[in-house]
């Protein structure tokens, strides 16, 4: 009897886990399916170290703002205006150090704390006034694109000249003097890489441990948790490795790995995170729980804000200049990856690294095409298709849990 | 028994909304480790008269005491600090997030604190909602299991477990068996009487009189925002039905009077 319901008990949780990791293992699965087509119909150009390295770089700009928005959709938000914010704070920044002559150190933080205070007006505009996000950041959208012109009026672009302020989407991380062993690969990179794996194999060891004292029945899938292990040091491998053989990590890769990992920590670890949860997931219980849903919307969308800004910050210094189109449709392309990245519309539900996973599918498609010699009319239509498939599969699955 | 100071006592209190007078002078009395059954018909006055009580109103009139202490209630959140919980009827969880959570919902166990940043203890919390489940002998078979896919009894006992999780006087719990089916029913009744056995202080409304019979001790009637009827709960079901309705519906009107000899 005892038996046999602790084994019940064990089949209802595999099914558990199953179907909560369902999404995350139908995402990176097509993330795999993805990138292996679009390599063998590009002969391995598209898989090149030097293709998937300026993958990154270009997707940059958008996995921080999709970060952003996933916070913003969780609580039920959203946040149209950050393209223009993004444009026009890059504008700003190229203007401080042009036109102002602030230096690069501080130019940055400056750009970042404009950023928390857009996010603050719009934070007034939605948890005070109670305007919808849709409404309150359309104005935004329209505004900030009026600033966008207006800084960048005189000039039409603004030529940033700044060396270290352009290696932020342009250069790469340093390598160790060469000492004759492993030649043609950049040795910082790789020594980090392995760093990550091992860190990775520990910590999750670590947690396995803790759980299995909480619950053993589970943590029981062995084979699940070793899959895991071997799936994702093989893809910090491959990765690694595909960058040590181009020029070792850009200086967007450390920025987007710092950005990806702090939020995580944040929204899985931390009381705000959990409290970002329980807004989506019922506003109403959350402010009877004594959790202020009008703090938490102000919290977020000033993260918003300041991540709209280090998105500007990376745009500018991929193009070495601030343009009058700098931003434009952003903000559609980060809310395409938080969605095909598993953020749901109906709050509550979501992660940043589905985000991540998401904006690296959407640009992928973008590259591989290119690469293809697609032309882009077609290429929009393939990623309406794969956007529309991911909220369906989405919504099926949801719905089956129920 | 020697009258010993009451857990609550509300006295004359009132409450108009516009030229509704919702509440017309009521006085609750509620002892340590009783159940007590508040009815009465719609807009009899029963949720206004608890929402006083648990700071989602504030009465134009009357005085409120916990423990024989005088106390100002201002907010749900002010309530709980004192030791007042509510189960409210439409279900304060969040289905995204898991029984764990939703029973530490507002109230995190944190490990350690950075600045504005505090990370959480979650095994500290799984740990104890799963003590929690295990003394309140509720079936549920993980405490990760998120709300959502609770079923209706599971999920009324998680939140009248959340409300009596952190040392709460009193319980109050409106309308919990509404919209349940009658196999849940009898659970949620189980709950409130091994919540009683534990020695708790329960206030709770419902229409479906059967279900104050079977748990309360004593139980008051509201009708038209005046108390109506003060009594324990004695006799065999039909007659505590029949003399019950007739003061809700107000056929019998004599218990003020009685009050007043």
């Amino acid at each position: 009897m005892q038996a046999r319901r602790a084994e019940m008990s064990f089949m209802k949780n595999a099914k558990e886990l199953f179907l909560q990791n369902a999404r995350e293992f139908g995402m990176y699965i097509a993330l795999v399916v993805i990138m292996t087509t679009l390599t063998i119909m590009t002969k391995g150009i598209f898989f090149s170290p030097r293709n998937i390295t300026n993958l990154l770089n270009q997707t940059g700009y958008i996995v921080v703002l999709a970060v952003g928005m996933t916070l913003v959709i969780i609580i039920r938000h959203i946040d149209l205006s950050v393209g223009y914010l993004s444009g026009f704070l890059g504008a700003v920044a190229a203007i401080a150090m042009t036109r102002w002559h602030v230096p690069v150190y501080l130019t940055i933080p400056l750009v970042l704390g404009f950023g928390i205070l857009a996010g603050l007006v719009s934070g007034f505009l939605v948890a005070q006034m109670r305007i919808p996000a849709f409404v309150a950041t359309l104005a935004g959208w329209l505004g900030y694109r009026g600033a966008l012109q207006y800084a960048t009026m005189a000039k039409g672009t603004i030529i940033i000249p700044n060396a270290a302020f352009n290696a932020i989407c342009n250069d790469f991380i340093p390598d160790i003097p060469d000492i004759g062993i492993l030649p043609g690969l950049h040795k910082l990179t790789l020594i980090l890489g392995v760093l990550a794996i091992i860190l990775f194999i520990i910590s999750a060891i670590r947690d396995r441990r803790k759980m299995m004292r909480a619950n053993k029945f589970r943590a029981l899938s062995m084979n699940f948790f070793i899959i895991k292990l071997v799936f994702v040091s093989a893809l910090i491998g491959v990765i690694t490795l595909l960058f040590a053989k181009y020029q070792g990590f850009s200086w967007t890769a450390v920025v987007l790995l710092i950005v990806i990992l702090l939020y995580n920590f944040i929204m899985s670890q931390t009381v705000l995170g959990r409290h970002i949860y329980a807004v989506g997931g019922n506003p109403e219980a959350a402010e009877l729980s004594g959790i202020s849903v009008k703090k938490i919307t102000y919290v977020v969308f000033c993260s918003m804000g300041m991540l709209a800004a280090l998105s500007g910050i990376m745009f500018a210094s991929r193009l070495r200049s601030a343009t009058t189109t700098a931003g434009q449709l952003f903000e559609l392309d980060a809310i395409a990856a938080a969605f095909v990245g598993g953020v749901s519309m109906s709050g509550g539900i979501g992660k940043v690294t589905g985000s991540f996973i998401g904006a690296i599918i959407m640009m992928s498609l973008t590259s591989g095409m290119n690469l293809m010699g697609i032309d882009i009319s077609k290429q929009y239509i393939v990623r309406a298709t794969v956007l529309a498939a991911a909220v369906m599969f989405d919504v099926a699955i949801r719905r089956r849990e129920k | 028994m020697a009258e010993a100071t009451p857990v609550v006592e509300m006295r004359n209190i009132r409450k108009s909304f516009g030229a509704v007078q919702a509440l017309c002078g009521v006085d609750l009395v509620l002892h340590h480790n009783e159940v007590l059954g508040l009815v009465g018909d719609n807009a009899a006055g029963k949720s206004t008269l608890v929402k006083v009580l648990s700071g989602a109103l504030i009465p134009d009139g009357g005085e409120v005491f916990i423990e024989g202490k005088k106390v100002h209630i201002s907010s749900p959140w002010g309530a709980r600090s004192m030791g007042i919980e509510m189960v409210y009827q439409d279900l304060a969880l969040a289905g995204n997030l898991d029984v764990a959570a939703n029973v530490f919902m507002g109230r995190e166990a944190v490990s350690t604190r950075l600045g504005p940043i505090s990370i959480m203890d979650k095994h500290h919390m799984e740990q104890e909602t799963q003590r929690l489940i295990d003394r309140l002998k509720i079936d549920i078979s993980s405490v990760r299991l998120r709300v959502e896919r609770l079923s209706g009894g599971q999920r009324q006992s998680v939140a009248i477990a959340r409300a009596t999780a952190f040392n709460s006087k009193v319980t109050i719990m409106d309308e919990p068996t509404a919209a349940l089916s009658v196999a849940a029913i009898d659970k949620v009744l189980n709950l409130v009487r091994e919540l009683k056995a534990q020695g708790c202080s329960i206030i709770i409304i419902s229409h479906r009189l059967e279900d104050i019979y079977k748990v309360s001790d004593r139980m008051m009637v509201l009708r038209h925002g005046r108390k109506v009827l003060d009594c324990p709960v004695i006799g065999s079901l039909d007659e505590f039905r029949e003399r019950l309705v007739a003061y809700i519906i107000g056929a019998r009107n004599d218990f003020a009077e009685k009050g007043a000899n």
